[in-house]
């Protein structure tokens, strides 16, 4: 007998848009919350607009992002702008134990949706706002995506090589961070009300969450008045530590030797054992001290063959190493694969989407990802009518009014 | 928010970000150690430059709001010890070896025996199983393993990762929203179970689903510095400054055109380009370039252009314009401009810890989330080696003083 889903019982109305928000209550989803997200064809999620995309040229269900971070969730189109919008918003606040949104603060208390105006119909509401900056301070109202408060927090200055200009992590990074700290806030939220009765406002900036991640970095800087700088692929405590070339075109392979063991088997792997009893490279500090006359040694091994067998031979020895993996070696990876990471669901129009599954496994209670994000408007009937009991002559009345647009 | 909850702590660096962020929501976090300390002790960069297992900056950052006992779990009292701790816990958190726990009689399955609401979660690279579980890993293996990795860096060099190890702390936070999940759950069956983290899986999420791209279509992101590159086209995200570098989102479409709009009406203004350039369908414009409407060239023309105007400002003047204007632009901070943030000063987000071990207090980054109910409170600085032995084994699990002499002669703690 299967147990019922984990979050069966959890209620979100999700107002939230582009991925830091959404790639929280899709976690949620996965373990069966019901999320209505709510959105207006009007102004459309970001996301919908950005690729993959599943059909060229994209229509606002093309988008393999938008469906990755919106999958198993129902969908409310609605105008907000419109003012009979807030009656069925407040509806809906009623029924849900969570609304989250991460608008800039203005939006929610322009369309009279703080959360005094949710309180007030809904006392114990947990209510999770989360935008780049906060809700206060001089840049509470300061919009922008997870490549700028990346840049602002300190990511970018820190990636890249020391003669260039900052290369920066990939996209939106912080946008990447904050989903889990969302998630956890909710969760955290809704045993605090189990426990003593009380709802909550929770302010999560994406930038403060993110800033975790460079903790040590910042620590650096408060304890040691010291600024890290931009050092490549190199580690404090690791040489060899780097991404060499491989064959082929732009091909390389990640290796880390992190201790003397590690070392006298990748100069095994490499063919020349006599390596480990080299002076230069006997420890890791005299590695550390050798780097560049290491990095060519390795080089001229990795170049000789390709990425994936110098993977197999130095992981065959426990030497950690990995080939630095593309899209198509990732979505034919058989470790993801035995994971169940990449999912095919059916597509409304393109045939099939590829999304990911969880990123976790849960024993007794596992995900249940079968369906890709909503298509606009495709629940309104069923959350109009089922979840809030709208009669069909009210639903009439507000799909004349443009309110479901 | 959490403080009815034990958690016991047992991860090496792979996980130490999952405990502290049940700790940050009140719960009370256990750090179990191996007698002399955990290796995270002994990662760079420490207080004052030094290498000192209580002063590693690492360990600092990850480990606040615990406190900390040894313990050797490769004795036999060491593990009946460890039972006794397991079968009052709520959570229990591992970063080992798949395996390594269960051959010393620590696995889920022995340890949910004797405590079956325990919720025990389990941090690895790869995940529990399959064909690469037994991987040996790092940081910069994992970023590879995950797709994240080819994604950055300069097009003419090896891809390239951000230097302070971010693998780990994806899966670890990734880690914490898994074990509320169980927990939740467990309110209504009052059974735990084992929660499987893999940080490969929670580190492709670092690459904006573009790990998918193979399967959905033909157009794929190549990597190239400060930007992204699609197809023919080369998208910028850090521009020139007088005084540094900026990062703008100059993208288009029904989302971001508006902005690239906006920005562009100040170039214009400013006598950077004319008006035709300004008056360009910023909303169309990524149909325009893929249906070859508008030649690439011109593209490059206006983003040399918008470079040109970007070099004669400052950061601050920059960030100025973004704000009063509504544009995308921020500057690329050293964590000295971060220390010095106005934004995060009128929030009040730095908390100052005191250390009485070193007489000093320091500023540490403040809470990440705020909150109107049982807001996060930094309780504890993190714990020096062993700091909770006695506390904790004769205090709470009820040892005789003598017991836990006679242990830590034996090293066992």
């Amino acid at each position: 007998v299967t147990a019922p889903a984990a979050l069966a019982d959890v209620k979100i109305l999700d107002l939230m848009w582009a991925i830091a928000g959404p790639g929280a209550t899709r976690m949620l989803a996965d373990y069966g919350a019901t999320v209505v997200r709510v959105e207006s064809s009007q102004r459309f999620d970001v996301c919908r607009t950005v690729g993959p995309f599943v059909e060229l040229p994209p229509g606002p269900e093309s988008s393999v992002l938008f469906h990755n971070l919106n999958a198993g969730k129902l969908m409310l189109t609605l105008d907000l702008a419109k003012p009979e919008a807030r009656d069925v918003m407040l509806d809906l606040v009623r029924w849900a134990d969570v609304v989250t949104e991460s608008f800039t603060p203005k939006t929610m208390r322009a369309w009279g949706l703080d959360y005094e105006a949710l309180r007030a119909v809904r006392p114990d509401v947990i209510m999770l706002s989360t935008c780049l900056m906060g809700q206060t301070g001089p840049l509470a109202d300061y919009a922008g995506f997870g490549n700028l408060a990346a840049a602002v927090t300190g990511f970018y200055e820190i990636c890249g090589w020391p003669d260039r200009d900052p290369a920066g992590p990939f996209g939106a990074y912080t946008d990447y961070i904050a989903p889990r700290f969302n998630a956890v806030m909710i969760l955290a939220a809704l045993d605090h009300r189990r426990r003593t009765g009380e709802g909550q406002h929770i302010d999560l900036a994406q930038a403060e969450a993110a800033m975790h991640f460079l903790a040590p970095a910042i620590l650096d800087q408060t304890v040691n008045a010291r600024t890290q700088g931009r050092i490549g692929n190199r580690d404090p405590h690791a040489a060899p530590h780097g991404v060499y070339p491989a064959a082929g075109a732009d091909r390389w392979v990640a290796i880390a030797v992190t201790d003397d063991g590690e070392f006298a088997a990748l100069a095994d792997v490499l063919g020349r054992p006599e390596l480990a009893a080299d002076a230069r490279f006997a420890t890791t500090a005299a590695r550390l001290a050798h780097q560049e006359a290491l990095d060519e040694i390795v080089a001229a091994w990795t170049r000789a063959r390709d990425a994936a067998e110098s993977e197999r031979l130095l992981q065959a020895r426990r030497v950690p190493a990995s080939v630095v993996q593309s899209s198509r070696e990732l979505c034919d990876d058989p470790q993801l694969a035995h994971r169940g990471h990449v999912v095919k669901l059916a597509h409304p129009t393109a045939g099939t989407t590829p999304i990911e599954g969880s990123r976790f496994v849960l024993s007794r209670t596992p995900a249940r990802v079968a369906d890709t994000a909503p298509t606009l408007g495709r629940d309104n009937q069923y959350v109009l009518e089922t979840i809030l009991g709208y009669d069909a002559e009210r639903i009439a009345a507000l799909a004349v009014a443009g309110v479901l647009a | 928010m959490l403080s009815p909850y034990r958690v016991l702590d047992l991860t090496t660096e792979r996980g130490l970000l999952c405990g502290q962020i049940l700790g940050d929501l009140g719960a009370d976090v256990v750090k179990v150690e191996p007698p002399g300390g955990s290796a995270a002790r002994r990662l760079a960069p420490f207080a004052g430059g030094e290498p000192h297992p209580d002063r590693s900056l690492t360990w600092w950052a990850f480990n606040r709001n615990k406190r900390g006992i040894t313990l050797d779990l490769d004795t036999d009292d060491g593990r009946a010890l460890m039972r006794r701790l397991a079968a009052r816990a709520d959570f229990l958190i591992e970063s080992d070896a798949p395996g390594a726990h269960a051959v010393r009689g620590l696995g889920y399955e022995a340890l949910a025996a004797a405590n079956p609401a325990l919720v025990y979660v389990s941090i690895s690279p790869f995940g529990q199983d399959g064909p690469k579980a037994g991987y040996a890993d790092t940081d910069l293996v994992m970023m590879a393993a995950g797709g994240p990795l080819l994604l950055a860096g300069d097009e003419d060099r090896p891809p390239v990762r951000v230097s302070v190890p971010q693998a780990y702390l994806h899966a670890a936070a990734e880690a914490a929203v898994a074990a509320l999940i169980a927990h939740h759950e467990r309110q209504r069956s009052g059974r735990g179970q084992h929660v499987d983290v893999s940080v490969q899986q929670a580190v492709a999420f670092a690459t904006q689903s573009t790990i998918l791209a193979a399967e959905a279509g033909p157009l794929a992101f190549t990597r190239i510095a400060g930007g992204a590159r699609l197809g023919p086209l080369t998208g910028r995200f850090v521009w020139p400054a007088r005084d540094g570098h900026v990062s703008i989102t100059l993208l288009f479409g029904s989302s971001f055109g508006k902005f690239t709009r906006r920005l562009m009406e100040w170039v214009h203004a400013e006598g950077f380009c004319d008006a035709a350039t300004r008056d360009k369908d910023w909303i169309g414009y990524f149909d325009l370039l893929f249906s070859g409407a508008e030649p690439v060239e011109e593209y490059e023309r206006v983003k040399a252009t918008l470079a040109r105007f970007t070099a004669t400002k400052t950061k601050r003047e920059l960030f100025a314009a973004a704000q009063a204007r509504g544009l995308l632009i921020a500057p690329v901070a050293t964590t000295a401009e971060l220390v010095a943030s106005e934004q995060l000063a009128a929030r009040d987000y730095w908390r100052t810890v005191a250390h009485p071990e070193l007489g000093r207090a320091f500023l540490y980054p403040g809470p990440f989330a705020r909150t109107t109910a049982a807001p996060i409170a930094y309780r504890r600085r993190p714990p020096t080696v062993g700091e909770h032995n006695e506390e904790i084994y004769v205090g709470e699990l009820g040892l005789a003083p003598e017991e836990l002499a006679a242990l830590r002669a034996r090293r066992i703690v």
